[in-house]
């Protein structure tokens, strides 16, 4: 009897005290973002996530530090991340082979969110015909930013380029008034990017997707367009200091904003270090997509939910996307890391002069291609880097010997 | 042959010496100096460029002169990297990993000293059965890469709920370190001259009392090498830490990595370098402290053997 009426009372306790719970949860959130641009970004987030109710906590480690199985070690040891950042389809594969995908296509539905996102920001969060990720920063992989100060010494004005060959057709100009045309830094990632940015922006988005696909078309190569952007990576190696050898992507904007250089083609965090040294988007730098580009390729960085959870984490972790997506939230955090909120209606008072060349760049039709990580395995990737920074290093080999490279990297990786 | 034989015997007119080594610069000092300076400057040049860089402005590092020598001076990067660099979005800086990796560094080294010793103690000093056997699967226990092993690894410290603990990172530290300190043990002590042992024996020593009252007093050059090597291996690891310390209990290399390492954001190299000379400062330090027991302990089995 006495214990009856205790289980009765337990019981009770636990009934009453389950709704309680489900208002507010501890979600762990795995990243790799630790500077300060983006630590300022990660507090908006987590405001938007404590107005929810829910408390973050932090699990970060660095990206690319050779610990990328992490989230299958934490699910393996049972203490997995509600929240881990990831562009990787494979890892969202891996995860539905455990059955912790979450399939969110719907979720984004109901809250109005899923005309919001840009067209291109809706591909690359669909894995195998579900949107499975959070997307939270875009970034264009290939921008060119110019220091201000040093195209008026130079005489040149880089918003007058109306192609490639208008731009490179200035570099001697550049040279006589005693600057750096180009700044480039010559790492295999870093020539691998000029490169898939040139494709887009001279081939297109359709010769792009020919080549950065997951059954990639090697006759893309034989093109006449992939040929020139073979060509505009030699001039641009041409460019190569003897210092620029293995320089990293952020030493080399530094010679840009220390006026050494005119600009540099590089993703668009780069501005990053722009206004770390203090200058000002519009003022002391200036940002265009590639002259003339017929596409730009877009880099999401995006987080994916794990399911299979309790009911309360689960609705937790929509709060959390529903919270990370909000136009407003998503605009303040991106105006804090430099990058350009996915959302198409996100409000304009929190965007610089960069933003809006990189949104227009999105709008247009047809305009917008997927960075190769978002599609292709590491191996394709890691195959045309290789022969890209070969030709880049080697001045002798000439463009026929790059495409005969690239086709002897697709045999490699797929034959 | 004769005239050289008799040339060479009239050079000797006074009583043999035995040849004394020559001060003043030779050739082969000279060789011998510059060798030694090259391979010097192998490892101070990157410590020149570290320790400058960390006392030098952003401004300053931006004009890409890595030589030159800091001007304005500025402790800036090492109370930046110290007290408030971000390791994801806690911004307390290096500190916080610092005392995780003293709190992982004291019981992951308590466990592996004393459960290697004991080990090496009892194969070296007393019978047990499959001895031979059991070291031989240590010694090629000592050659299995952790990577390998990892996942499984993963799979028990969960099921023993230590997973993403202090402890549980002490546990794998002690596991994986024991193959390789139980050899440095066992080989330590079986310099120990069996009549000690029988002599111990006879006046009714227990295997404990025997251990604690005998061989640990006897031993303490040996430890002093275990400690140095542990101190070192726990102190720098990266991969055990990051995988077994979870939630909240980083060790400072991974801190460090996470405030170093960046790929789309913007770099700080004098906090970075701050930051990387700060986490090599304890193990420097203790090595500093007891090198001289290390070169003693090392030696101290050899004129034994």
């Amino acid at each position: 009897m006495h214990m009856k009426s205790l289980a009765t009372m337990a019981a009770t306790l636990l009934l009453s005290a389950a709704p309680l719970a489900a208002t507010a949860e501890e979600l762990i959130v795995y990243h790799g973002w630790s500077s300060k641009a983006e630590v300022a970004a990660l507090n908006i987030l987590q405001g938007a996530l404590n107005e929810k109710g829910h408390t973050w906590k932090d699990l970060a480690i660095p990206h690319n530090s050779g610990v990328n199985v992490s989230i299958v070690n934490m699910v393996t040891g049972g203490d997995p991340p509600n929240a881990f950042v990831t562009s990787d389809p494979h890892i969202f594969r891996d995860l539905a082979g455990l059955g912790l995908q979450r399939d969110l296509t719907d979720y984004y539905k109901e809250i109005g969110a899923a005309d919001g996102f840009f067209p291109i920001v809706s591909e690359l969060s669909t894995v195998d015909g579900k949107m499975v990720k959070v997307p939270l920063f875009l970034h264009i992989d290939g921008m060119v930013y110019w220091n201000m100060d040093v195209a008026k010494k130079a005489g040149v004005d880089p918003t007058a380029w109306k192609s490639v060959d208008e731009m490179i057709a200035d570099f001697p100009k550049i040279k006589a008034a005693g600057f750096v045309p180009a700044a480039v830094g010559g790492q295999a990632f870093q020539v691998g990017y000029l490169f898939h940015a040139m494709v887009a922006a001279i081939a297109g988005p359709d010769i792009y997707n020919r080549i950065y696909s997951e059954t990639p078309d090697p006759t893309a190569f034989d093109t006449p367009e992939v040929r020139k952007a073979i060509e505009v990576v030699r001039a641009f190696s041409n460019e190569a200091t003897p210092e620029a050898e293995n320089r990293p992507w952020n030493e080399t904007t530094n010679t840009v904003i220390a006026g050494q250089a005119l600009f540099h083609i590089m993703g668009d965090w780069m501005k990053g270090e722009w206004l770390a040294a203090g200058k000002v988007p519009g003022v002391d730098f200036g940002c265009q997509v590639i002259p003339g580009a017929l596409a730009v390729p877009v880099t999401s960085d995006a987080m994916g939910i794990l399911g299979g959870q309790s009911a309360e984490k689960d609705k937790a972790e929509l709060d959390l996307v529903a919270a990370f997506v909000d136009p407003i939230v998503s605009a303040k955090a991106n105006q804090q890391k430099g990058s350009t909120s996915p959302r198409a209606d996100a409000p304009t008072e929190f965007r610089d002069a960069c933003n809006q060349v990189a949104m227009d760049a999105m709008n247009k039709p047809n305009g917008a291609v997927k960075n190769p990580f978002n599609v292709i395995t590491g191996d394709w990737n890691n195959g045309i880097w290789t022969a890209m920074y070969n030709f880049w290093s080697d001045k002798s080999l000439t463009t026929d010997d790059a495409v005969a490279e690239l086709k002897d990297a697709y045999d490699l990786t797929f034959n | 042959m004769s005239m050289v034989m008799q040339s060479g015997e009239a050079l000797v007119d006074s009583a043999p010496r035995f040849p004394r080594k020559r001060k003043g610069i030779s050739g082969r000092s000279i060789a011998i100096l510059v060798f030694l300076s090259i391979c010097a400057a192998f490892f101070m040049v990157p410590l020149y460029v570290i320790i400058t860089t960390s006392f030098k402005t952003m401004e300053q590092i931006r004009e890409g002169a890595i030589f030159s020598l800091p001007s304005p001076i500025t402790i800036e990067p090492w109370i930046n990297a110290w007290d408030n660099a971000c390791s994801g979005i806690r911004c307390e800086g290096l500190k916080v990993g610092f005392w995780n990796s003293v709190a992982i560094l004291l019981p992951s080294l308590a466990l592996s000293m004393i459960l290697s010793s004991v080990t090496g103690y009892a194969l070296a000093l007393w019978n047990v059965r499959w001895a031979g056997t059991f070291l031989f699967v240590l010694f090629i226990c000592a050659f299995v890469p952790f990577q390998i092993i990892m996942i499984p690894l993963i799979i028990l410290s969960s099921g023993l709920k230590v997973y993403g603990t202090i402890w549980g990172i002490a546990i794998i530290h002690a596991v994986l370190s024991m193959p390789f300190l139980t050899l440095v043990f066992r080989n330590y002590y079986k310099g120990i001259p069996q009549e000690i042992m029988s002599a111990a024996m006879m006046d009714s020593g227990s295997f404990w009392r025997i251990f604690g009252e005998i061989i640990v007093p006897m031993s303490g050059n040996i430890f002093i090498v275990v400690l140095i090597l542990q101190v070192t291996s726990i102190w720098n690891d990266f991969l055990l830490g990051l995988t077994f310390g979870g939630l909240g209990t980083q060790p400072m290399s991974v801190v460090l990595a996470n405030v170093v390492i960046t790929t789309t954001g913007e770099a700080a190299y004098n906090e970075n370098m701050a930051a990387a000379l700060l986490t090599a400062i304890p193990p420097l330090v203790i090595y500093f402290v007891l090198g001289k027991f290390f070169v003693q302990g090392i030696t101290a089995g050899a004129i034994k053997g």
